[in-house]
This record gives structure tokens, sequence and C-alpha cells, in this order.
């Protein structure tokens, strides 16, 4: 596959071929956090470091030289693939039931930012939505078309743990192209053939062994820098033979149940539908209505998440709690035979009472 | 194909009241094009809409060789209180068939025993009729039984179909209670208590169990003491549903997606996780 250097200078070039067919998605500060949005090539917080810790996040401009000197923000590709709301069809009752689907003509999206950890959770999202018993098609519209540029981590935050569960920080697959920050230039690696028809044309430089050399000890740096491991290796029995550790009490004490952490979480995907009215949908004669059926991002942390007409199959907070842990380190692997915890470490920097996953793994590990 | 979360347009042919708050709707998929490719084995189960109010999962009643499609919902909320204030005639949005059915290929030359308790006798009146109306199929079996329990004898569903039934079946009916005026002649008690009856061939019974889940649990408790293999007992789970499909994550059970590995599961599947609380 295709290979080749961009000079930083030209990266704008990069955004300008990729703006024409596509919406490009970057890094952008927002409120003090580095966000996702549609961005041009300047707006990305070259210099910036982001100080995460359990319930905290923090961002200086530093003295780093890197363009993309920081790590990843609360945001992923989940929101831009499977919106937090939306319409799934517009229905009106009156004799007869009419439906109507909107239409789906949002410009794909390019992925310019995408770290090694998200893209992993990208592929179990492909795998859920695209290769299910039934495919999603809203999904298969957004993301047939988009490109995704996989971003090689040179500086992970506090939080992230992707060595531990084999997700980065460097992509091996699944990318269209690969990029790597080096000294002087970006290198950039196709994976697929749309990757090269992207690359083609852009101003590019070869490729020789000390670049190969550079960006495997940038990448071997960043993996040295990584303070958080958990026992993937013992996973899923962990949780299995700990169904009734009292830890999980314990977490419930702590726990907020705001329901941060499934919706940063890249892998967490569970979600509701109902039937929006408005004021005007409802007709004096009561059997005519109309309005909309949405969707919208749920969590099991929701009271009424395993609510059925005459009970609640997960009253309490510790089950509540157990059901988010236990199918993101046992049960995914199991359904959809990729992890469901991807280590990014989202959930450790955005859980306001800092409740640590890695930590909770390991407590469970402990005698009872 | 047609996208599994559209709902078609199903229309009410007729409605048969069944208990005081229990009716039978008959209903009649309006496209033909989906009719035809319209399959389904008996313990599936379809998600119907009342545009406005919801959607909730209901079992097909019927069985696949029966002319009419039906649901027989009990009002419980939202949903199925909306289907009780209409008519026939009226149109509601359907999406299905779901999930997995009863594994009738496995039945063949074993003793069929087929436990409900409530509403749980609704996706089992599927297998009930289709042994009934495919008459090879009631030759398969050594012994067909079917153990019933209501709450009380106005709670009995299909109460006029038991003759028909009894041609084909050992028909054990109990009831929790009975008033004197009610005049009830069968037993009192819980469905387990119907197992001593019935003297089962342990080795030989393949048993299909659904209903409350706490009274499946100690059916499968009884089941299992008296020898029946885990193998060869199967239930059909309730959990709370909204997609269908395996993309919603309400169902979960443990690993298991409800709508789309069950609702019916074998129990030798399922048993570690059957014990745990709130999973
Ligand atoms: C596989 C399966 C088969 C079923 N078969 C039948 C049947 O043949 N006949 C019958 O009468 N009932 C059946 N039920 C139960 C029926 O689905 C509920 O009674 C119904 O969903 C209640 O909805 P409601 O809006 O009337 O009640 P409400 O109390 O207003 O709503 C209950 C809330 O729980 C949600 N919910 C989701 N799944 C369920 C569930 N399984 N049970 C209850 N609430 C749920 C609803 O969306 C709603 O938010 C079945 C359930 C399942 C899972
Ligand atoms: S978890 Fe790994 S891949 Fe993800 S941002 Fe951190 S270092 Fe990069």
């Amino acid at each position: 596959m295709l290979k080749q250097k961009l000079k930083k200078e030209h990266l704008g070039l990069l955004f300008d071929k990729l703006k024409v067919t596509h919406g490009v998605l970057g890094p952008k500060v927002e409120n003090g956090v580095v966000t996702l949005a549609e961005i041009d090539a300047h707006d990305i917080p070259s210099g910036y470091e982001d100080h995460q810790q359990p319930g905290g996040y923090r961002l200086i401009k530093g003295e780093r030289p890197e363009i993309f000197s920081f790590s990843i923000g609360p945001d992923s590709f989940k929101r831009f693939l499977q919106p937090p709301l939306r319409e799934v069809f517009a229905f009106r009752r009156a004799a007869g039931i009419s439906i109507t689907r909107p239409g789906a003509e949002q410009r794909p999206l390019a992925f310019i930012d995408m770290r090694p950890c998200d893209l992993s959770a990208l592929k179990l999202y492909d795998r859920i939505f695209l290769r299910g018993p039934v495919r999603d098609p809203y999904y298969d519209s957004l993301r047939r078309d988009s490109l995704v540029f996989v971003l090689n981590c040179l500086y992970p935050n506090d939080n992230c743990f992707c060595p531990s569960m084999g997700t980065g920080p460097e992509a091996t697959d699944g990318f269209d192209v690969a990029l790597t920050e080096l000294s002087d230039s970006f290198l950039l690696e196709a994976g697929t053939a749309k990757g090269e028809t992207v690359l083609a044309g852009l101003p590019a430089g070869e490729v020789d062994d000390s670049d190969m050399r550079e960006k495997g000890a940038r990448i071997e740096l960043c993996r040295k820098r990584i303070k958080k491991f958990i026992r993937a290796g013992e996973l899923p029995g962990l949780i299995y033979r700990n169904v009734e550790h009292p830890r999980w009490a314990e977490i419930a004490e702590r726990d907020l149940e705001c329901g941060n952490c499934t919706q940063l979480c890249p892998t967490c995907f569970c979600n509701s539908t109902y039937d929006a009215l408005g004021l005007s949908g409802i007709s004096k004669k009561s059997y005519q209505v109309s309005g909309r059926r949405m969707r919208k991002w749920d969590s099991c942390f929701s009271k009424n998440f395993a609510r059925v007409h005459g009970g609640n199959f997960r009253p309490s907070r510790r089950a509540r709690y157990r059901q988010w842990m236990s199918h993101k380190l046992a049960y995914t692997m199991e359904q959809f035979g990729l992890p469901g915890c991807v280590g990014c470490g989202r959930c450790i920097t955005w859980c306001p009472a800092g409740i640590d996953i890695t930590k909770e793994l390991e407590a469970l590990k402990s005698a009872r | 194909m047609h996208d599994k979360s559209i709902p078609f347009e199903a229309a009410i042919k007729w409605i048969k009241k069944e208990t005081r708050d229990t009716a039978t709707y008959a209903l009649k998929v309006k496209s033909r094009d989906i009719q035809k490719g319209y399959r389904f084995i008996p313990g599936q189960f379809n998600m119907l809409y009342v545009p406005g109010i919801g959607e909730a999962p209901v079992s097909i009643s019927s069985a696949p060789s029966d002319q009419d499609l039906m649901h027989t919902v009990r009002v419980a909320g939202d949903v199925t209180t909306a289907l009780s204030h209409l008519k026939a005639g009226d149109v509601i949005g359907m999406r299905g068939p779901f999930g997995r059915g009863w594994p009738f290929e496995e039945t063949g030359g074993l003793d069929i025993l087929i436990v409900a308790g409530g509403l749980g006798i609704a996706p089992l009146r599927s297998v009930v009729r289709h042994i009934l109306r495919t008459k090879k199929m009631a030759g398969a079996h050594s012994r067909r039984m079917l153990f019933y329990g209501a709450k009380t004898p106005k709670d009995i569903i299909f109460r006029n179909e038991f003759p028909r039934y009894r041609e084909v079946f050992e028909v054990l009916l109990t009831v929790d209670r009975a008033d004197p005026e009610e005049r009830w002649r069968g037993e009192t008690g819980l469905v387990t208590k119907l197992f001593d009856r019935a003297a089962l061939d342990s080795l030989r019974t393949i048993a299909f169990v659904c209903g409350p889940e706490v009274m499946m649990q100690t059916s499968v408790r009884e089941l299992i003491l008296r020898g029946v293999p885990e193998e060869r007992i199967f239930l059909s789970l309730e959990r709370n549903m909204n997609c269908g499909v395996g993309l919603c994550g309400h169902c979960f059970f443990g690993p298991k997606f409800v709508c789309r590995d069950g609702p019916v599961f074998r129990f030798s599947e399922i048993e570690g996780l059957m014990g745990i609380k709130e999973l």
C-alpha cells in the first residue's frame, strides 16, 4: 500500500482536498476541552496539552512541538455516526398509517484524527450495526462513504490503557489512512484503495527506513508513557467469577448514576425508541395523530432501562453498575467477538466521582 | 428485504375477548409482498405498534398453519391499553417476526410436555395448535401433555379450545384459588403440583415452559428433580424489549440478547445465569 510523507506546512492541502467531498471532522478547543467539529487545519489546537486524572481534565498551552500535541477529549466518532437523537420515521395515523423515512442527504464524513483506541471502537460499531443479524440502514448510510484517518498516538493521557486492551497506541488495520507525526512531516500510510486515492495528488515526500524507524521510536515512547494497566488476560473470567463480589455494592455507594461514562464510551451503543408528538400532531378526532418516532442514546444506568410492566430486572444501583462494567469487560466479547473496552480511559476522566474502571477491576481480583 | 426497524401496516380482522383483561387480535398484514414473505415459527414474537403511543413485544399465539395471525394481549400499561380500545378494521403497525422459537425439530419421538403459567400460554398455544393441525406432528410424539396454571378459573385463557386440545393432549389444569360458586373441579395450587399427577417418563421428556419468571424457575427445578435432562428443558424469557433485533441493549440477560438469542432458551444454555439476582 501507498506510503508517503507530507510536510507539516502542507497539512492544509489534505484538508482542502477532503473538503471537496467530505465534512472534515477534527479536534478543536471548545469550552476548554478538545472536541470534534468540522474544522480547517488551523483550528487544530497545536501545542496544547491535556492533563487528565480520575474525575479531572485540564487543557493548557504547553511546550510540545507537535501539531497533535494532545490526546483524546470526551468526544469520539460516536455522535457523528450514531447521533444522540435522531428521527427513525415520521408517522401519520388516520384510516391507515403512513410512514415517511427521513432522507439521508448528509455529506459523508472524514475523521482526520481518530485515535487507535477509537478505531477499535469503530470496528465494534461496524460489527454491531453492519454485520449483525440486522443491518442498521442509517448507520450504514453514514458510514459507507466515510473516510478514517487514524492518528497514531505520541502523547497518551494519564488515564489511557490501550496497550492492555491491545488497541493502541498504534493502529495496524481498519483505517483508510494512518498518520504518524514525525519531527518535520507526517507519515501517511494508506490502508485501503479509498485511502490511496486521497493520497494521490498530494505533494509526496519519499519514505525511507529512517522515517519508519522514527515512527517506531515515537510510538514506543508513547507506549512507555502509559500509566494504567488492566489484567485483560484474565477477562472475562474475572468478571464472571465475581458477580456477587462485595465490591459492587461498595462502588454503588460512590456511583452517582449520571451516566457520563455510557455517553462518552465509544463502544456503548444502547438506545431507546419512542414516539414524539407535537401539539399540532393531535387532532380533534382522537384517532388521528401524527408525530415522529425518535431514537435516542440510552444508558443501562437509567432506572427504567430494564423495567417491564410490573417490575424491574435491575432495581438496584449495584446491579446497574455491574451490568455496565460486565458488558464492557465480559459480555461484548461473547456477543461480538471484540472487546467492549478499548482502553481510552474516558469513563475515568469524566466520572464526577472519579470511579476508575482499572482500579475496580483490580479490586475484584482481591479477596472478598 | 424489509427494514426491520420500520413497522408495516396490519389491519385488525377480528378481536375476541378471552378474559376480563385479555383479548386475542387477528391481524392481517396489508402489504401483499410483506405478507407473502412473512414466515414464523411458534415462540417468535412481533412488535405491535400503536402510533403515538408506542410498541410492545407480543408473542404470536396462532400456529403457522392457521389462517389468521393471532396475538393474545393482556392489558398492562400504555400500549396494551391503547390496543384494547381498538376495533376490527383499525390499523396498527407491526414489526417481526423476531427471536428464536420453540425447537420442534428436537421433539420427534419424545414425550412433549408443555407447561404454561398465566399468559405464558400464548406462545405455547402456537405449539399446541401447530401439533393439532399437522397430523404428522401429532404422530411424532409418544406422548403429549399440557399443564396450565391460571390465577382463578375466570383467568383461564382459550378455555373453549381445551376440549379440542384434549383430543391430542393430556391436559391438566390448576388455579391459584377458586371461589366455591365457580364449581372448579380441577386442581388448586401451583403448576408444579401437576407434575405429580402425570408420572413423567423423565428420560423421554422434552419440556417447553413459559410463564412468570418464578413459575418457570420452580417448574425447571421440579423437572430436573424428576430427572428431565437440562438440555431438553426450554423456557421463554421476558425482558424489556425495544428494538427486537439486538441493537438496543434493553433485553440483556448476561451476555444474551433475549430478543435475538431467545426468547426461547435451552435451560442448559442459561443455567448459570438463572440464579443470579438482578442480572
Ligand atoms: C418476548 C415477549 C413476548 C411477550 N408476549 C406477550 C403476549 O403474548 N401477550 C401479552 O399480553 N404480553 C406479552 N408480553 C409482555 C408485553 O410485552 C408487555 O405487557 C407490554 O410491553 C407492556 O407494555 P405497555 O405499554 O402496555 O405497558 P407499560 O407499563 O405502559 O409499559 C411498560 C414499559 O416497559 C417497556 N417494556 C419493554 N418490554 C417490556 C416487556 N417485555 N414487558 C413489559 N414492559 C415492557 C415498555 O416499552 C414500557 O416502557 C411479551 C413480552 C416479551 C418480552
Ligand atoms: S488510549 Fe491509546 S490510542 Fe487511545 S488516546 Fe490514549 S494512547 Fe491514544
